[in-house]
């Protein structure tokens, strides 16, 4: 360890346990996740709509297979429980791109890893 | 000391100090780290995850990014009964996290049917009362969602989003009383500093009823395992409601409001409900006739010596150790099968640290013969409650107990 690492350490510990740190910083690491390219019309709708609130993996890490039904039902969800502002007109392009790329519906494996 | 092996100050990730200002971002790989795995496979399908160290954390398993999500590597509660501030999982629900918290200016608001509206300091907050600490587990209400079958979509976590910890503050009631309730006071809403990036949003706020904030228990954290609270474990303060799903200790807590009537907000109203009955459970794939806020833990028991696929000697006598906890009754016994529930023998209860906290448990393990065994554990509580033999389902994926079951082979 170098000195003025070392010294780094201790000034934190310093402020974290004897005076009470009077404040507290992070940097939260890029989210460089998004959605599976495709030919779909839904794809753009999903670059558009989806990345606003939450990270690619909401959609990426559900269980392989998930019907359809859910998809629509979800989308639906965002737009009415959470707000997203999500045109109607465009949710059946968007849960079709979902079903058929993350759900039920993909071939022939759901996509796994879409980084 | 060696450059390569020992981890720094900087490489744990704190960018600088300044005027008593900590800064932190994720570690940077290191020596160290870069022997560990990037990454690990849950035991359910599409259950591949990196693990990422985020800002005063060590590499957890990346749920997701924004808002950052995080579980514990199992093999952590085989090292620690309490869960090092630097493992504990992080769950939010919208993505404007709070990054940056100034204590000169940081205010916790009590307002509503109350005499006196306050605006408190942390300084402040820590002069209502003597400290109190209090071991107890925090545990996502979807903690193993990810486990069920049939499987139920949401954050697919597996057993890690849960932890043990001692936590410090003052009882909610002593800030109640501060404030003064006014007669007809029925619920108690919690709001903290992260929000929803949107407007049209409903903000992650939740409520609990009056006699429960005023039970002496439920407390205003800013401390967890002697140390300041993580960011992403709720900095400066959060609630900490013993025996209670995570879903209540709201984080970063900024506004109490006393309301004269049930809060009907979506967290409370439309989120984190279970059916209404004795099971919280329907059979899977029916929706339920009615349903009523998610409470308190029900019973569970983990192995946490011996993790899934582990090799053991056979002829050999092995001390196997786990973990067990409910919502506050207390573990008062613990059996143990090597035969995937057959026949069973009573594990010894170690030390208690208090009827929220990890119960830890011990028995012998003896392989007499080489080949697979599914060892099991169950626990009950001071009231006879258990743990179910298959899982109970409910369409959130909610309180997921069954008994569970590690896999190991005798050599």
């Amino acid at each position: 360890m170098t000195r003025f690492a070392s010294g780094l350490l201790g000034a934190a510990l310093l402020a974290g346990f004897c005076h009470g740190a009077t404040a507290l910083e992070i940097a939260l690491p890029q989210d460089t996740t998004t959605y599976q390219p495709s030919a779909l019309p839904g794809y753009p709708l999903a670059l558009k709509n989806c990345l606003t609130c939450h990270s690619s993996q909401y959609v990426q890490y559900q269980p392989p297979r998930s019907p359809r039904t859910y998809w629509d039902a979800t989308v639906h969800k965002m737009q009415k429980a959470f707000g997203a502002p999500v045109e109607d007109a465009d949710i059946p392009a968007l849960v079709d791109y979902l079903s058929r790329t993350y759900g039920a519906e993909a071939r022939p494996e759901p996509v796994h890893a879409a980084k | 000391m060696s450059e390569n092996d020992q981890p720094s100050a900087a490489r744990r990730g704190v960018l600088r100090t300044l005027a008593g200002a900590t800064v932190w971002a994720g570690a940077a790989r290191t020596a160290w780290a870069d022997r560990q795995p990037d990454a690990l496979d849950l035991p359910f399908k599409n259950g591949h995850r990196d693990l990422v160290a985020f800002p005063q954390k060590r590499p957890l398993i990346l749920l997701t990014n924004r808002p950052p999500q995080l579980e514990t590597p199992f093999s952590v509660f085989r090292e620690n009964l309490f869960t090092p501030n630097d493992a504990f999982f992080v769950r939010y629900h919208w993505s404007e996290v709070p990054t940056q918290v100034d204590l000169q200016t940081y205010r916790l608001r009590v307002s509503g049917k109350v005499e006196r509206p306050l605006e408190l300091s942390l300084a402040q907050i820590r002069q209502l009362a003597d400290p109190v600490t209090l071991a107890a587990v925090n545990q996502c209400s979807g903690n193993s969602r990810g486990l069920l079958t049939p499987r139920v979509n949401g954050g697919q976590l597996s057993n890690g989003a849960m932890g043990n910890a001692r936590w410090t503050g003052v009882p909610l009631r002593k800030v109640l009383e501060a404030a003064g309730l006014q007669a007809g006071a029925v619920q108690v809403t919690f709001d903290g500093l992260d929000h929803p990036p949107l407007k049209n949003s409903p903000d992650f706020i939740k409520a609990l009823d009056v006699d429960h904030a005023m039970d002496g228990e439920v407390m205003l954290a800013w401390a967890m395992n002697g140390e300041d609270l993580p960011m992403l474990n709720g900095y400066p303060l959060r609630l900490v409601v013993p025996g209670y799903y995570g879903t209540y200790w709201v984080k970063h807590l900024s506004a109490i409001e006393v309301l004269d009537r049930p809060f009907d907000g979506f967290w409370m109203s439309h989120a984190y409900r279970l059916p209404d009955d004795a099971c919280r459970c329907v059979a899977p794939g029916a929706a339920p006739a009615s349903t009523r806020p998610i409470g308190r833990f029900n019973v569970r028991s983990f192995i946490t010596s011996l993790l899934d696929g582990d090799r053991v000697r056979v002829g050999h006598a092995q001390q196997v150790r786990g973990i067990a906890f409910d919502g506050g009754e207390g573990i008062t016994e613990v059996a143990f099968s090597a035969d995937g529930g057959r026949v069973w023998q009573e594990a010894r209860l170690g030390k208690d640290y208090g009827r929220y906290a990890f119960r830890e448990w011990t028995t012998v393990f003896k392989p007499t013969r080489p080949g697979p065994y599914a060892l099991r554990v169950r626990a009950v509580n001071r009231i006879g409650q258990s743990q179910p033999m298959e899982d109970l389902w409910n369409p959130g994926g909610y309180m997921r107990n069954v008994v569970e079951t590690t896999h190991v082979v005798a050599v």
